[in-house]
């Protein structure tokens, strides 16, 4: 199975470990990612929130590149998804405003048809693989590991426009629990990490951040798992910062769901070089030596 | 607020504001500020009360500062029993309060990285070193694309106002 | 009994209050009434119920249940009125013909237990070994695989559940047959089918309701302290699993806080998007039936907006907030959690008057779900070949000229069959009187051509 890869601003730049193990683990599922030339920005949120045809836009150049290369565009990133999910809805419903949008693309030599589908990352791991071939595929089961799961908001909702839910609150626990590790439920397990206000409010963000991981500590988490690279930062760089305003220590380490499903598959740990991540993993590397 | 200052207009604004229909359907229940994270924390931001305000007119009060608070989670978006939502509105009026050059710095400061250079986020050295090591592939965006979008969707005109009205 | 001329008769399908009505009202006027009802028993929804309002005529202290007094005498008239043909367990498969002359094929499923010979001792579900969630009871509690669904059940017969019953399932367990000193079992039975040959139809088949669960934000299936508005109609109910006394599900006491949540699904985009009518009425009377059995616990009603209107509803309403207490609060609650030690549910709400983000504890939350269409309606539908809103339930030919008239000339319908016109009993009963009215209009008198 090809995908047109979309990685966005955030990972590539500043979480390669997400990047560099998606890429190692990724093709032992017969999954082939294919980079995109020239993307650019999805136009997340913020940039949503100050021009609807400049969101469109942007977010339709991104599809139209897919298009050409006639694969479905697999992002990683929630905002991502959403962004270019919400845009091929948009788009493909309402052909006055497709023409208007490909109307800007023209000058750039494109055009968007209103055809590519846009997928998630665990949509494709849980419905186009399965559960059980995640299964099959684990050599090592990190069954030390009690992970609090963080699925973020818009891999989730709103479910109007979530395609027969693709994915679903309960699709990152079960994709976890095949790899052996077991999930705990926490208190506000759903709200929003705060990521958003990052930059625009930093004490609400903090905030919220702060009362997941007191719910995460107390369910008796050991570690996070993210899929979305706004989520980690909160949680991972998120806990220094907290620990900075709050005295708060919780030692939580926070792994892309790629390097949690990477180390089930036998990856071995001295590859590991994860500068991205400040929350030292060496308790991780303990549990799951003896495996 | 004074009552001369109530613009009985601002609702159909709004309403003919891309993503602001939702205004005309609200029946004012109060279930998404029940459910909004941040309203927990936050008494000034009452998603429900942003919506009233639209429509009894109050724009001075709605376009500064009220909007950035929301975090677009979409927790009300999907319990609104109107399909109203003012997570919807949430960005039009941004859009609104945009045009007058009312945008938080850190917005700005994305929209410029963006103009500058195709990305929110935009690269180092360290990050293309880091990459290389790794062996991961170089990053391939399109600054100038971005750019023409942006001229074109009239983005860059909002930019520079914020930049004017900051310097005020 | 003779198959009367067409003409004269009348198949009316639905024995809830509307079909009941409808029938006694055709049958004192002298044609020949078939009713049918799919579950063993006539009664309906109403006959779950613990009061109707209004209760102005009796005595404050009544301890009985209102339906004894309207719906029983009602009930007991159908089975003995000379004119009407009561036909339950049955089903309407197929009909041919026109207004004037349908002929109407109906099923009867076996109740395994001969109608002639049961005496509703009660002794063979004593000793039926069998239990299984009781719907009449909104599966509060259980019934035997034999059973009888109410104790005032017309006809006063019981019934096996074949699906349920051990007879069926392996062929070893003959209890009921051994203990019947009237010898009424019989597990032979098999399905009747009967012809009817009459000149209208009245669809009279009622309401499900929706199901909360599918709000997972409400803890509906996941919180046992969180029930339905239905589920407590029994639990207040003298005949239901609590005798009548108010007791919440997780710890078998009395709740010291009940909070009411309105409008769940009904006013629903996503789900529903009219309103159900009723619900504001009846969380209304519930709200004051607990404050009457004791005036110490603390009632609140979460609405949107109160759609008390008629004769009586706001005064009760004003009455309810002045001289009960019942605690008002404009607010749609945006989530209900659990507290997982004491199980009480923690309401998250904004009062829209006073503003700000709350959140209110409560022993037990009773969520006034949407009232949808019957299951089976569109079945039904096809095979009478009348059409359906686009919710689903019977259109009416037209709303202001032939309110209580099909789309299919010689079927009328009555009751929340026709969806949430105004959906309470007495516009049930108001409506089943119309209908009845249209088919003595149809079948007898003569048109100016």
């Amino acid at each position: 199975m090809k995908y047109a890869l979309f990685l966005g601003c955030l990972i590539s730049a500043r979480e390669p470990g997400y990047e560099l193990y998606a890429r190692k683990v990724m093709p032992h599922f017969g999954i082939e990612l294919v980079d995109m030339p020239e993307t650019t920005c999805c136009a997340p949120f913020s940039i949503q929130s100050l021009d609807y045809m400049g969101w469109l836009a942007m977010a339709a150049r991104n599809l139209a590149i897919a298009e050409e290369m006639r694969l479905p565009l697999l992002a990683f990133c929630n905002d991502c998804y959403e962004s270019l999910l919400m845009t091929s809805i948009i788009l493909r419903d309402n052909p006055e405003l497709r023409s208007k949008v490909n109307d800007v693309l023209s000058e750039l030599g494109k055009e968007y048809k209103g055809k590519v589908e846009v997928k998630h990352l665990l949509e494709v791991l849980h419905q186009d693989i399965g559960v059980k071939k995640i299964k099959d595929a684990v050599k090592r089961p990190l069954t030390e590991l009690r992970v609090a799961t963080q699925i973020g908001c818009h891999a989730v909702r709103p479910k109007m426009i979530h395609p027969t839910l693709a994915v679903s609150p309960e699709t990152l626990d079960k994709l976890v629990r095949a790899t052996g590790a077991e999930t705990v439920d926490y208190d506000k397990k759903g709200v929003c990490c705060g990521g958003p206000l990052r930059g625009v409010n930093d004490e609400i963000s903090r905030q919220l951040t702060r009362q997941k991981l007191q719910g995460m500590k107390e369910a008796g988490a050991n570690c996070v798992v993210t899929v979305c690279p706004f989520c980690f930062i909160q949680f991972d760089l998120g806990q220094l910062e907290i620990k900075r305003d709050f005295k708060e220590e919780y030692n939580l380490p926070v792994l892309h769901f790629v390097e949690l499903l990477s180390l089930a598959t036998g990856l071995e740990i001295k590859d590991w070089k994860m500068r991205d991540h400040r929350i030292p993993l060496d308790s991780v590397y303990e549990k799951i030596k003896g495996s | 607020m004074k009552m001369s200052e109530v613009d009985p207009n601002f609702m159909h604004e709004v309403a003919n504001t891309p993503r602001g229909e939702g205004v005309l359907t609200c029946i004012q229940c109060g279930r998404c500020t029940s459910s909004c994270p941040v309203a927990r924390f936050l008494t000034e931001h009452n998603p429900r009360r942003l919506m009233e305000m639209i429509i009894l007119g109050f724009r001075p009060d709605v376009l500064h500062g009220l909007p950035w608070y929301c975090l677009s989670c979409f927790t009300c978006l999907d319990r609104c029993p109107q399909r109203g939502d003012v997570g919807e509105v949430v960005f039009a009026i941004r859009s609104l309060a945009a045009r007058e050059g009312d945008i938080p710095e850190g917005v700005v400061e994305q929209a410029k990285n963006l103009f500058g250079t195709g990305r929110l986020v935009p690269t180092t050295e360290f990050m293309h070193r880091q990459r290389k090591s790794l062996g991961l592939p170089e990053i391939s965006t399109s600054a100038k694309d971005a750019e023409t979008i942006m001229k074109r969707t009239g983005f860059d005109k909002i930019i520079a106002k914020t930049s004017t009205r900051r310097s005020k | 009994m003779a198959r009367a001329r067409a003409k004269n008769s009348v198949l009316v399908v639905g024995g809830g209050i509307a079909g009941i009505q409808a029938s006694l009202e055709l049958a004192d006027r002298g044609f020949k009434v078939y009713l049918i009802e799919k579950s063993p028993s006539l009664g309906g929804r109403m006959a779950q119920l613990e009061k109707v309002f209004p209760v102005t005529d009796c005595s404050r202290d009544c301890v009985g249940t209102c339906w004894l007094c309207v719906l029983m005498p009602r009930m007991i008239e159908c089975h003995r009125h000379p004119n009407i043909e009561l036909l339950t367990c049955a089903e309407v498969k197929k009909i041919e013909g026109k207004i004037g002359d349908f002929t109407v094929n109906v099923v009867k499923s076996p109740r395994y237990v001969e109608e002639d010979k049961c005496v509703n001792c009660g002794v063979c579900v004593e000793k039926c070994p069998v239990s299984v969630p009781d719907e009449f009871e909104m599966r509060l509690k259980d019934r035997k695989a034999i059973y009888i669904p109410f104790p005032q059940s017309v006809p006063d017969i019981v019934t096996i559940d074949k699906k349920n019953c051990l007879h069926f399932k392996n062929g070893r367990c003959s209890i009921c047959e051994e203990v019947c000193k009237a010898e009424a079992v019989d597990y032979e039975q098999k399905p009747e089918q009967v012809t009817l040959n009459v000149g209208a139809i009245i669809v009279a088949t009622g309401f499900d309701l929706f199901d909360p669960s599918q709000i997972p934000a409400y803890g509906y299936g996941k919180f046992s302290n969180v029930m339905t508005a239905m589920e407590l109609e029994r639990i207040l109910s003298p005949f239901g699993p609590t005798q009548g006394r108010l007791l919440r599900r997780s710890d078998n006491k009395e709740p010291k806080s009940v909070a009411f949540i309105l409008c769940v699904g009904s006013r629903d985009k996503r789900f529903y998007s009219y309103c159900s009518s009723i619900c504001c009425k009846y969380s209304l009377k519930m709200a004051v039936s607990i404050k009457q059995r004791n005036p110490k616990t603390e009632v609140y009603l979460f609405y949107t907006d109160l759609r008390a209107f008629g004769k009586g509803f706001q005064e009760f309403a004003n009455e309810a907030k002045k001289i009960y207490g019942v605690r008002y609060i404009r607010s749609n609650p945006g989530e209900l959690l659990e507290d997982p030690a004491t199980k009480d549910i923690r309401i998250w709400y904004e009062d829209t008057m006073s503003r700000g983000v709350q959140n209110l504890t409560a022993n037990l939350a009773v969520l006034c779900n949407a009232c949808v269409p019957r299951e089976g309606t569109g079945e039904l539908a096809k095979i009478l070949e009348i059409k359906l809103d686009n919710f689903g339930f019977v259109k009416q030919l037209d709303e202001i000229t032939y309110p209580v008239d099909t789309t299919v000339p010689g079927i009328f319908a009555a009751g929340y069959a026709l969806g949430p016109r105004t959906g309470d009993i007495p516009d049930s009963i108001t409506q089943a009187s119309a209908a009845a009215e249209r088919v003595f209009e149809v079948l007898h008198v003569k048109k100016e051509e």
